[in-house]
């Protein structure tokens, strides 16, 4: 048992790297291929100034000429050992603009996505406790309606109405100019984001987890539990819920990339300073080699977080492990007869 | 003798036609119907009421509120928005039906292709329709529109269709696996109907119900993206007038406060988004419902 799993996870390993090495060179090959010019993401604005002779130098000094191929296994080497090249746009090394914007992006996508999916399964348990009901009615309206706002009109919006009307909360940045860092600055600048990335997702899981549980009751064991005497209650979140819950865990995992992309975006509209904007502007400025490690990066976590839910899937439901042994077991016994 | 059974004591069922209809349309969802009505007959008609160019900058009116001459106000190019709203919707609901018709066609391509075709290369189409499925999909439109350079009606809308067909694909192989083994498939393959044929013939009209419902899905997303990549300026450009790039006018009406370029937009956009979704849901709860045990 403990060699096997021994293999099963070595295998989603191997799966995992040799999914990054594709991404990688993926990546690479499109940002080539892509408009623009490269020497201007080594020179910037110089680039445009230098002579011909100087250009053929200095292509032949990157190694521009050599073919493709030859280029990527050098950049990959490069990158392995953590040399991504300088950005053009901040003049730096591309992991320290980086750095300085992480911890942003943590932030307002963790919050984020620790409130959607609590809220989420409040809330669907909730519906589905009432179905039918008025309060279950009114959730799913309401629902429907905040969930077919576009993410980024819902932040005009919001700005529009608290920070330009009202005049109680700021429209854009992390922190205050000035005061860089007092906890209530940062939690007040946080709202409004926090408020948009939530409520872009909120109802796309609670109507899962409502839908899922609404199947789930009217499983035949339901009614013999109700038969034995147990409570709704019990019956509801002793059962109904515990089975949903493994499937609900690899949703979970599957999300992340998703609700990273609407921190991204929403980072975008409050010209808040995370990994989004950071991914946008180097879009809009062809700055070819932070846009590289940043597709590396996001693309990295949305592979790690799908193994992540498959493992999950495959693992952590003892349903569906039973099944595996029970499968292995019979096919052992065709082997030896 | 008149053998013929008569029931005695039961009142007639049958009612009037009038109640008949009414029954008929409960359930129905008709406001979202007629508003859909009302935007695209005003999109695709708008030269028959509208006096003002929407293209025309009229600089001596910039940012004027909403009032008798300019009924929805100015932008703060001077653009009457009364006008853009009906020539951007055109446009808006344009990409949203051309990029969900590009998703089904490849979607109903590729599922149907994997349903049919033998293990390993069913297998190599999922996984790659769940690669495609977990990225999100902004990202790839982002990432396909940097490599396309300047976005155009038409290729904004390729480009969405192209990475909104994997939801389709999965529900259309899945119907195919099931459906390929049944009598009439086999009958028609016998008969030397080919790949074409019996797709047609055979298999859309059996699948046809069930991804329906994804298709107005996908007009709604496609309408969403359109919408928030000419906002970010990635998209249209704001010549080119729709209600996402309306809307990307919106920094300097915040400034100036100037809501009506913000809130009127957006209301046309969010009916228009909320009208297909209730669509949508209708046409998916026709899957008949069971009584819950609880």
């Amino acid at each position: 048992m403990r060699r096997g799993a021994f293999f099963y996870y070595g295998r989603k390993a191997l799966a995992f790297l040799l999914s990054l090495f594709l991404l990688s060179a993926a990546v690479f090959f499109v940002a080539r291929l892509a408009p623009g010019d490269p020497l201007v993401s080594y020179y910037g604005e110089r680039a445009e100034k230098i002579s011909p002779e100087e250009r053929v130098w200095a292509e032949e000094k990157l190694g521009l000429n050599d073919p493709l191929s030859v280029q990527y296994v050098r950049w990959l080497s490069g990158a392995l050992r953590g040399e991504f090249g300088i950005s053009f746009k901040y003049k730096t090394d591309v992991l320290e603009v980086i750095k300085g914007r992480i911890a942003n992006t943590l932030l307002l996508g963790g919050t984020g996505f620790v409130l959607i999916f609590g809220l989420a399964l409040l809330l669907g348990v909730l519906c589905a406790w009432q179905e039918d009901k008025w309060l279950d009615r009114l959730i799913c309206k309401v629902g429907t309606v905040l969930s077919c706002i576009p993410e980024f009109w819902l932040s005009l919006a919001l700005i529009l109405v608290f920070s330009v009307w009202l005049r109680v909360l700021p429209s854009s940045g992390a922190f205050s100019a000035g005061s860089a860092g007092g906890f209530g600055d940062r939690a007040a600048h946080l709202i409004l984001p926090l408020t948009v990335v939530v409520t872009g997702h909120l109802w796309y899981y609670a109507y899962m987890i409502r839908s899922r549980l609404l199947e789930e009751v009217r499983a035949d064991y339901v009614l013999l539990a109700r038969v034995k005497g147990l409570s709704r209650g019990k019956i509801l979140f002793r059962h109904c819920l515990r089975s949903c819950i493994p499937s609900y865990l690899s949703i979970m995992a599957v999300s992340v990339p998703h609700v990273m992309g609407g921190t991204y975006l929403v980072e975008t509209v409050f010209s808040y300073p995370g990994l989004g904007m950071l991914a946008y502007e180097s879009a809009r400025y062809q700055d070819y080699n932070l846009l590289m490690v940043l597709c590396l990066l996001s693309g990295a976590v949305v592979i790690l977080c799908n193994l992540l839910a498959q493992i999950l899937s495959e693992r952590i439901d003892p349903r569906i492990r039973a099944e595996e042994t029970g499968k292995t077991a019979g096919r052992e016994e065709k082997a030896l007869g | 003798m008149d053998n013929r059974f008569v029931p005695v004591g039961i009142r007639s069922t049958e009612r009037p036609p009038s109640a008949k209809r009414r029954e008929s349309l409960r359930g129905k969802p008709l406001g979202p119907l007629l508003f859909l009505g009302v935007v695209l007959l005003g999109c695709l008609c708008c030269e028959l009421f509208l006096t003002k160019d929407p293209t025309y900058m009229d600089l001596a009116h910039c940012s004027v509120p909403p009032g008798r001459e300019f009924l929805f106000g100015t932008d703060t190019m001077g653009r009457d928005i009364f006008s853009m709203i009906w020539y951007g919707g055109r446009i808006s609901l344009f990409v949203g039906f051309t990029s969900a018709l590009i998703s089904a066609g490849i979607g109903i391509l590729i599922g149907t292709v994997s349903g049919l075709a033998p293990r390993w290369l069913d297998t190599l189409l999922m996984r790659f329709t769940e690669i495609f499925l977990s990225v999100p999909s902004l990202l790839l439109i982002l990432f396909l529109q940097a490599i396309l350079g300047k976005a155009t009606v038409l290729s904004l809308s390729v480009v969405i269709g192209l990475t909104s067909w994997t939801s389709i694909a999965k529900v259309v192989r899945m119907e195919v696996r099931q459906l390929r083994t049944s009598e009439y498939v086999a009958a028609s393959r016998c008969m030397g109907g080919g790949l074409p044929h019996i797709l047609r013939r055979h298999l859309m009209p059996n699948f046809f119900s069930s991804i329906l419902f994804m298709l107005v899905m996908n007009v709604r997303n496609a309408v969403v993206a359109e919408s928030t990549l000419s906002f970010l300026g990635i998209g249209l450009p704001l010549e080119v007038i729709s209600w996402g790039s309306m809307l990307s006018l919106s920094e300097k009406a915040l400034m100036t406060n100037a809501w009506w370029m913000i809130l009127i937009p957006g209301v046309f956009l969010v009916g228009t988004l909320l009208c297909l979704t209730n669509l949508g849901n209708f046409l998916r709860k026709t899957i008949s419902r069971r009584e819950r045990n609880l």
